[in-house]
């Protein structure tokens, strides 16, 4: 008989004091809700709006076994994050997900079911398949994001609709091997393990989610972003 | 074999095949010798650029717009915010 699930989910966070409360609120009632066994791993990357604080105070609350805090010493970029974060996770899938309520938990069960019913390695929240979607995004927006998946199709043709999404379900040894082989930084990094991912024959299912930007603050895509994207998509054409 | 590679190979496939017809080395009916095989490539790229700009329009149209999420998660934050200060939480 199988053991029973763990989810470990990874949040990297950089000034994230006003939003880690609540997502950590959101993420404890849905595991709860659904009888789940979860650990929420929180990375922060040196915050001086004291995020690390407020973690503590999490720690308090809800408890050693189910929030931790492992901490950096500076702003090292999310794909060293994942794997910093990585190492500390006991469970058997790892969610990677954004902390300013983008992507809201109440999606994991969704995505766990799906994970379970095909055995799948990867399962990504997508908000341009099935009833995903979007609030909060004004016509210049929506047609940016859709003029860079389309990009992204044409030239990798990866099989996912939604390929900057970074709302994921792993299997842990699975993100292991994937962030193992990804050579971006920043902005494409999850691009590429999504590309990659499935270069390597792994299996992915997809989710609807709907995606609500920005609760708190603003949006920051300005043309140096899509730039940066244009070349990433364009370098792993070549890459991958 | 990168996308790169794979586009690359099929693009020569398709570019040598077409040669052929362009010129005159295949047996095709004179009509379309003359009248279709030398604006084909022109054909096919703007036909490809239309697709595009078609599949571009059609998304933003289609674009699934979730005003609901947002009330449903506004009210969350109100809830999360007045549990969690009962646990000792800072929140602002």
């Amino acid at each position: 008989m199988a053991t029973k699930s763990k989810y470990s989910v990874l949040l990297p966070t950089y000034n994230e004091r006003r939003n880690l409360p609540i997502i950590t609120w959101l993420l404890n009632q849905t595991f709860t809700e659904n009888n789940l066994d979860w650990e929420l791993i929180i990375i922060d990357d040196a915050s001086p709006d004291g995020t690390q604080n407020i973690a503590r105070q999490l720690i308090h609350a809800y408890g050693p076994q189910r929030i931790k805090l492992r901490a950096r010493a500076g702003k090292l970029g999310l794909g060293t994050a994942y794997a910093h974060g990585l190492q500390f996770a006991t469970g058997d899938s790892v969610i990677i997900m954004d902390a300013d309520f983008s992507h809201h938990p109440k999606f994991l069960p969704a995505m766990i079911a799906a994970q379970k019913e095909g055995d799948y390695d990867i399962v990504t929240g997508t908000r341009y398949a099935g009833d995903g979607g979007v609030h909060g995004w004004d016509l210049k927006r929506k047609l940016v994001s859709r003029g860079a998946n389309l990009l992204a199709d044409t030239l990798l043709r990866p099989g996912v609709s939604d390929l900057t999404g970074s709302f994921r379900l792993y299997k842990r040894e699975v993100l292991r091997e994937v962030m193992g082989r990804t050579e971006s930084k920043g902005y494409t990094f999850q691009m590429e393990m999504m590309v990659r991912a499935k270069a390597m024959g792994y299996r992915v299912a997809e989710v609807p989610i709907s995606f609500v930007d920005r609760v708190y603050g603003e949006s920051k895509l300005g043309s140096t972003e899509i730039v940066e994207y244009a070349k990433g998509v364009l370098s792993l054409w070549l890459k991958v | 074999m990168t996308r790169a590679q794979q586009t690359l190979s099929i693009g020569l496939l398709l570019s040598s095949m077409y040669m052929v017809a362009f010129l005159g080395l295949a047996p095709i009916p004179e009509t379309l010798q003359n009248d279709l095989i030398p604006v084909l490539p022109f054909w096919a790229i703007v036909t490809f650029g239309a697709y595009l700009l078609a599949k571009l329009g059609y998304g933003v149209l289609t674009f699934n717009d979730v005003p609901q999420a947002h009330q449903e998660l506004v009210k969350q934050i109100e809830q999360a915010r007045v549990e969690l200060k009962k646990k000792g939480v800072e929140v602002d």
